[in-house]
């Protein structure tokens, strides 16, 4: 399934919470089958943009955007496009894990049920599917009925991984996805990434330079609301081409 | 403060170093004097001070150690921690054929007219100065001295040949010149090898600075680089 075709292009992107502008005339290609890191030091838009590409951001007051975003050759902003429908195929996966107050099984069929489907096996066979994609299957396959919040953090994350999957997303947007786990938890996160990225195009925003090194295929810096560059991770991390990128990189400022 | 804490660890990185280079300079011009002056008590010196530079190959390897496992540095900064491992290496390669040559001397000290018209003192000379500017370069990050350096590999080799050829003429015409001239073959081998750490040095320095690795090829690679979009 890995190409190099473009999932989504962003085209002179702008974004202003009131008057300030948070994002200055981004343009930015992501990969279908890729991971993207979005790295900056905290406020330089990163997450303001992850949130641009399911339109997270229209649910806070007084945002201005202006520019396109094209997922599947489709812009996002398009008045028609129906926001809910484009949620369950940009999914999106928080810092802090936030499952329901329901079994673990019902955190995974919560979703597809709302979207109609109540046949038992239908919905076990999609929580399965959708636990084993997360790497969490084999861990909760004896105790599907235990509450989603009585697992550890970083199994809680990866329910909520599970979550997003069981509506069959095709881009998955991760918000510091591992920032609150210990480090055995952020290694099955990663790899977890590396895997999915077959079947799905990811986005990840992360202060972790070297979990931006070690899970992504490419790297865009962001500073101050402008993307300042983008390349394959290996030349990011390795020779950069503008100084500040260098400088953030190698924790000189930020 | 992390990058306070890296910057301190880096310099004194880099004050082992000069030191270590020092040395080496020091080390290679005694034994290139005491070759060229049969000075047995310089070729001594140069011995006994050798330990110095494999302790200070020891505190390089532990502290480019210390610097990967507890800063994971990346870009320029990771350059230069890799290429001070392997420059350490090389120079440490140098302060052993210091030995080695003042070792040759020692035992060729009767043959002073030999290492004269044999030309090995002027390739040693040529060697020598392709060490010292290999150590400048990498001091000084200067590139375009350390393709010069790499340049000047094939005079030594040219050097190396024609020394072989003479010698082993002289050999054939003189049995009493066979001893003395197997020490020099070896000697002049043993400068040969100086003049490749250096040329070692240079292409690190190159690596260090563009971030090309020009090591066995001709042409640095054209790799690709991130775009700039501000």
């Amino acid at each position: 399934m890995e190409n190099n075709s473009e999932k989504i292009i962003v085209n002179n992107l702008d974004l202003y919470y009131g008057k300030k502008a948070a994002l200055d005339n981004i343009n930015l290609s992501i990969l279908s089958n890729k991971v993207t890191a979005l790295i900056g030091p905290s406020g330089c838009g990163k997450s303001t943009f992850l949130r641009c590409l399911n339109r997270m951001n229209d649910l806070i007051p007084g945002v201005l955007i202006k520019g396109t975003v094209l997922i599947n050759g489709r812009d996002i902003y398009e008045s028609s496009v129906d926001v809910v429908s484009l949620r369950k195929k940009v999914g999106m996966i928080f810092q802090k894990s936030n499952p329901f107050p329901k079994s673990i099984f019902e955190n995974v069929a919560y979703a597809p049920r709302v979207n109609g489907i109540n046949n038992k096996k239908e919905l076990f066979e999609i929580v399965e599917k959708s636990l084993r994609k997360a790497a969490l299957w084999e861990e909760v396959k004896d105790n599907l009925d235990k509450s989603g919040l009585s697992i550890s953090g970083g199994q809680q994350q990866r329910l909520c991984i599970a979550r997003s999957l069981a509506v069959e997303p095709d881009i998955l947007l991760m918000d510091e996805p591992a920032s609150a786990l210990d480090p055995i938890s952020t290694s099955k996160i990663e790899d977890l990434i590396f895997e999915l990225k077959a079947n799905y195009t990811i986005v990840i925003v992360t202060h972790n330079m070297q979990q931006a090194a070690r899970v992504s295929d490419k790297t865009a810096f962001f500073y101050m609301g402008e993307l300042i560059e983008v390349g394959d991770t290996k030349m990011m991390f390795t020779q950069p081409t503008n100084k500040r990128t260098e400088d953030y990189v190698s924790g000189r400022f930020g | 403060m992390v990058q306070k804490h890296f910057g301190q660890e880096l310099d004194q990185l880099k004050n082992s170093l000069t030191q270590m280079t020092s040395l080496v300079t020091s080390q290679i011009t005694m034994a290139a004097e005491a070759l060229e002056k049969g000075d047995l008590e310089l070729c001594r010196v140069v011995k006994s001070r050798d330990k110095e530079i494999d302790a200070y190959e020891n505190l390089i390897q532990a502290q480019c150690e210390n610097l990967f496992a507890l800063f994971q540095p990346v870009a320029t900064d990771l350059r230069y921690i890799m290429s001070a491992m392997m420059v350490n290496n090389q120079l440490e390669r140098c302060g052993d054929i210091a030995v080695n040559i003042v070792q040759r001397a020692q035992k060729t000290a009767d043959h002073r007219q030999l290492i004269v018209k044999s030309q090995i003192l002027d390739m040693l000379r040529a060697a020598q100065s392709m060490t010292l500017d290999a150590i400048s370069a990498f001091l000084h990050n200067d590139v375009d001295l350390a393709r010069k350096v790499i340049a000047q590999d094939d005079v030594v080799d040219n050097f190396n040949k024609q020394i072989f050829n003479d010698l082993v003429e002289r050999m054939k015409k003189d049995p009493q010149v066979v001893e003395p001239g197997a020490h020099l073959i070896v000697l002049t081998r043993q400068i040969e090898r100086m003049a490749d750490h250096s040329t070692n040095i240079a292409e690190d320095v190159v690596f260090l600075v563009e971030a090309q690795i020009v090591a066995h090829r001709e042409l640095s690679a054209g790799s690709e680089k991130p775009s700039a979009t501000s």
